[in-house]
């Protein structure tokens, strides 16, 4: 029986065992659903003693849904699990389903190349996943070239098995002093026992290493010599990549795929093929994804990149300039990876993959992720070439140069407790049964008011967050939001959510929606959903405090006469203690006394203001509006559409 | 007959109330640059930001009014306000895009007015007709008096929206910069020109309202502003009468001369020019 967790629906059983993994972050809602069973302690949750699991089936699976860094685990009796989209990479132990075949593009010599066996093989020595991961990249690649990807694991691989493979690719770390890592060890031994296993098989290695360490890429290279003598044919020389690895893992991947494609179904090595090879991977869109685009190649931009660095040791900041030449199609990314590589390897900042949200940075004053924005759509040319400037996201601290600290995000994000707790479901057989029965309208409304690409790059979206640390942010507002509109919340967690949003540091707080709403899509998104939640805030708190009275007396006085009047919205949202606090504003106001100084007969006229003659002096507005012309056209839309004013 | 310089003229409210020099301002440079704007006189208030957070259609309706009137008179709106310019588009797009609202909307307008929204104007902010219509080599022949200071451009964030500030970037403006050039100024680069000051919370959420006016204010002094011009008469509030409450929250060198957008070009253009003669005092005599 395997322990079981979030990643598929289950069909009936009860619960027999349940456990907690490491990571709780005590955020108390297992044992608001289920106390039990659950207890949170002050850095922990414990499963209390002597409880039977059975008898809370539905509480402990509804318990484990509602964790929000799924640490519940438990073990069904006799659990079938459906597959869903969150199934894990396939292993030996678990095969994966035979991948689809890969349509065959080719034409003549190329075509033929492509016929018959074009399975690849990846095999992964890994100690921390980042070989894994790449095998995973190459495997995703594969089709581009005609080829089937087969990813293994080398614990548990059948040596044996290697001889009947054509096309072998082998990505391997080193582990301590040398040695390989815990997954490859076995294999490898095996590996340097055995002798002429290989005779049609061609292959190729990348090492990663660490070259602070005396034996740098040591497996990788260990591996390169066995399989040769193992007989193997190497058809890409091996590579050896240092911590960052991903500049010179993407070459190699590019010349190894490309070989090993010529080799065809009989395990001949069809050389003259490799540039036809090469163009036709670079036209084909067979490895795309449903809904995904090939890259269009762009020109090459002459461009100077300025780039904010800050050094936490020293602590000094400025400014980096390079100038670069870079296909337009680049992303950002690529152009601070470049950078990195052959310019200067202490530049910081967060890599990853194109639509990791952790990565963001602001170019030329837009919130962006790096991977997923051309620089051909970025560079700008105000007369004095083209030019970007990388700056770190405003709202966070930063750590080094690009790099910024996310922790605030995080901590606000705990403290907001933005998970799900459904509601009750009596008369269900399971809590899970009924998850999923949504009107189809409200589950693309709320899919809708959550589709945001990163939730760190809207938090920075704000111009308030920066100066409010009580502030949740948008990205947050949103997140409650969106929970509280979801039908199947419970009414007490819905409470909870309007009231977390209408407290100090909620929807309130933010002073000016549409520095989040310039933000593109992602901003939209943000900004209405602010909107509404603070429409539910005010509504909610009666339209009292300063907040609801400035929202209602704005739109009061615009009813009245169909313009603002600034004099009755400062009186009534300040009332008469604000109004003397804010004394030294209002005789800037009234004497017209700005910094520059009003028209002089203006601020004369002013002084009038002691002769009991209140309006339309100095820069004092009128106490009392004029009208605008057909003013009943204003007061019978309001009557129309909103009947409290 | 054709649009060309004819706009149905928008001023705003606080345009209409504690920033008269604004009124004052576009009489004079209309008049040297030959605009003709035709006053809405019974256009309503545009929300401002406010509004829409008690109901958004009711905002969205009371501007559609506004909308058919420009319509009726065929013509496009300038503002000289970015809030209103911000605020106004964005009702005009979600107007322009959604026909059912649209169609709901007019229901109400011809019952209540005779007229109908149809969706045919643009919003124009006074920047915008400056740089693309009226053009920089046009205002540049017509300066009489050079406003020669290091000047920091304040575009703000409501009509840096897309679409709402006509050609010009989004996220890197350079309109402003161009005008000021024009006029005899130096542009001051810098990153706050298009921040948010905070004030549609300015009455509710004074404390954030004044972190983001200082930070606004101590960033362009810092990059070497003599003066700041602002394209918004709300964001003027904050950055003018509340400059020294907002240096003594935030901790921040904050003084510095702050005129409207309108200002500037008047007074560049020869009007006003005991106003210029003023600010020179402020800026070169008096100093901070």
């Amino acid at each position: 029986m395997q322990p079981v967790g979030l990643c598929g629906v289950f069909v009936m059983s009860a619960v027999v065992k349940v456990w907690i993994d490491e990571g709780c972050i005590v955020c108390d809602a297992c044992e608001n659903i289920c106390p039990e069973v659950f207890h949170v302690t002050d850095d922990t949750c414990i499963i209390l003693d002597g409880i039977k699991p059975g008898e809370f089936s539905d509480d402990i699976i509804e318990a484990a849904d509602a964790c929000p860094v799924d640490v519940i685990l438990f073990d069904l009796e006799g659990a079938t699990e459906a597959p869903t989209e969150e199934a894990v990479a396939p292993t030996e132990e678990a095969p994966a389903p035979a991948p689809a075949p890969v349509e065959i593009q080719g034409e003549g010599a190329l075509a033929e190349v492509m016929m018959g066996d074009r399975d690849l093989h990846l095999l992964f020595g890994s100690q921390s996943g980042n070989s894994e991961v790449l095998c995973a990249a190459i495997a995703k690649k594969a089709p581009d070239y005609g080829l089937i990807g087969h990813v293994h694991d080398m614990d548990g691989f059948d040596l044996s098995s290697m001889a009947g493979m054509k096309r072998v690719l082998i990505v391997c770390s080193t582990w301590g002093e040398g040695d390989q890592p815990d997954n490859a060890e076995d294999l490898f031994q095996a590996a340097k026992a055995a002798s002429g296993l290989l005779t049609s098989t061609h292959f190729s290695v990348l090492a990663l290493g660490d070259t602070s360490y005396e034996f740098y890429c040591e497996s990788g290279k260990e591996w390169d010599k066995v399989l040769e003598n193992l007989g193997g044919t190497r058809i890409a020389p091996r590579v050896d990549c240092d911590v960052d690895y991903d500049a010179p893992a993407a070459a190699w991947m590019g010349t190894a795929l490309t070989r090993i494609a010529c080799v065809d179904a009989l395990g001949l090595y069809r050389e003259e093929l490799v540039d036809e090879m090469s163009s036709h991977a670079a036209g084909d869109s067979a490895s795309l994804g449903a809904g995904e685009v090939a890259t269009v190649a762009q020109p090459e931009i002459q461009l100077t990149a300025s780039i904010f660095r800050y050094d936490p040791v020293s602590g000094e900041t400025g400014t980096d300039s390079w100038a670069c030449a870079l296909p337009g199609h680049h992303s950002v990314l690529e152009l601070l990876r470049t950078l990195k590589a052959t310019q200067d390897g202490s530049l910081t900042f967060r890599d990853g993959g194109a639509e990791d949200p952790t990565t963001g940075v602001c170019v030329n004053g837009r919130l962006v992720l790096p991977g997923m924005v051309r620089l051909c759509d970025l560079v700008r040319n105000k007369g004095d070439g083209a030019s970007i400037r990388i700056e770190p996201l405003p709202a966070y601290e930063v750590i080094r140069d690009l790099a910024v600290d996310l922790s605030t995000y995080e901590n606000l994000r705990a403290a907001s407790r933005p998970w799900f707790v459904g509601g009750d479901r009596e008369g269900a057989n399971t809590s899970q049964g009924v998850i999923g029965i949504m009107d189809a309208s409200v589950a693309s409304e709320l899919h809708a008011s959550n589709d945001v690409a990163s939730p760190q790059l809207l938090h920075a979206a704000s111009d308030t967050v920066p100066h409010n640390a009580d502030y949740i942010g948008p990205a947050l507002v949103g997140h409650l939001w969106n929970r509280s509109c979801d039908p199947r919340i419970s009414d007490k967690s819905r409470t909870a959510i309007i009231e977390t949003l209408a407290d100090v540091g909620g929807v309130k707080a933010e002073t000016d929606m549409s520095s989040i709403q310039r933000q593109g899509r992602m901003g939209r998104t943000g900004a209405a959903n602010v909107l509404q939640a603070k429409n539910a805030a005010l509504a909610h708190d009666g339209y009292n405090g300063r907040h609801g009275k400035h929202v209602w007396w704005f739109t009061w006085t615009v009813k009245s006469s169909g313009l603002l009047n600034e004099t009755i919205l400062a009186a009534q949202t300040m009332g008469p203690i604000g109004m003397v606090k804010n004394l030294p504003q209002m005789i800037r106001m009234t004497t017209g006394f700005t910094r520059t100084g009003g028209p002089i007969m203006r601020d004369k006229q002013s002084l009038l203001i002691a002769a009991g003659i209140p309006a339309s002096i100095g820069k004092l507005p009128p106490l009392v509006n004029r009208a605008v012309d057909e003013h009943h056209e204003v007061v019978a839309i309001f009557n129309a559409l909103d009947a409290r004013f | 007959m054709a649009k060309g310089l004819r706009f149905a003229y928008y001023p705003g409210c606080v345009a209409q109330g504690s920033a008269r020099e604004v009124e004052d301002a576009m009489q004079g440079l209309s008049r040297v640059l030959g605009l003709e704007l035709l006053p809405m006189m019974g256009a309503a208030c545009c929300g401002a930001g406010v509004m829409k957070q008690a109901n958004w259609k009711l905002q969205a309706a009371i501007n559609a009014r506004t909308f058919s009137q420009a319509e009726a008179a065929g013509l496009d709106v300038l503002t000289p306000c970015a809030s209103c310019q911000g605020n106004m588009h964005e009702d005009l797009v979600t107007l322009q895009g959604d026909a059912g609202l649209r169609e709901e909307v007019n229901i109400i307008l011809e019952r209540v007015s005779g007229l109908r929204f149809e969706g045919t104007l643009r919003m124009r902010h006074l920047l915008q007709v400056l740089v693309e219509d009226i053009g920089l080599d046009v205002i540049r022949d017509k300066v009489v008096n050079p406003i020669d200071f290091p000047i920091a451009g304040y575009y703000g964030a409501p009509m840096q929206q897309e679409g709402a500030c006509g050609e010009d970037d989004v996220y890197d403006p350079s309109y402003f910069e161009q005008l000021i050039t024009a006029l005899g100024g130096k542009p001051v680069d810098w990153d706050g020109r298009t921040s948010s000051v905070g004030f549609p919370g300015l009455l509710a959420e004074e404390k954030s309202a004044m972190k983001m006016t200082a930070a606004v204010l101590s960033e362009a002094k810092q990059e070497g502003a003599k003066i700041m011009a602002t394209a918004c008469p709300l964001s003027h509030v904050n950055l003018d009468t509340y400059q020294v409450k907002a240096g003594k929250v935030a901790g921040l060198d904050t003084s510095l001369p702050v005129i409207h957008l309108p200002e500037l070009v008047a007074w560049a253009l020869g009007c006003d020019v005991g106003r210029l003669a003023q600010l020179r005092t402020r800026a070169l005599v008096i100093g901070d």
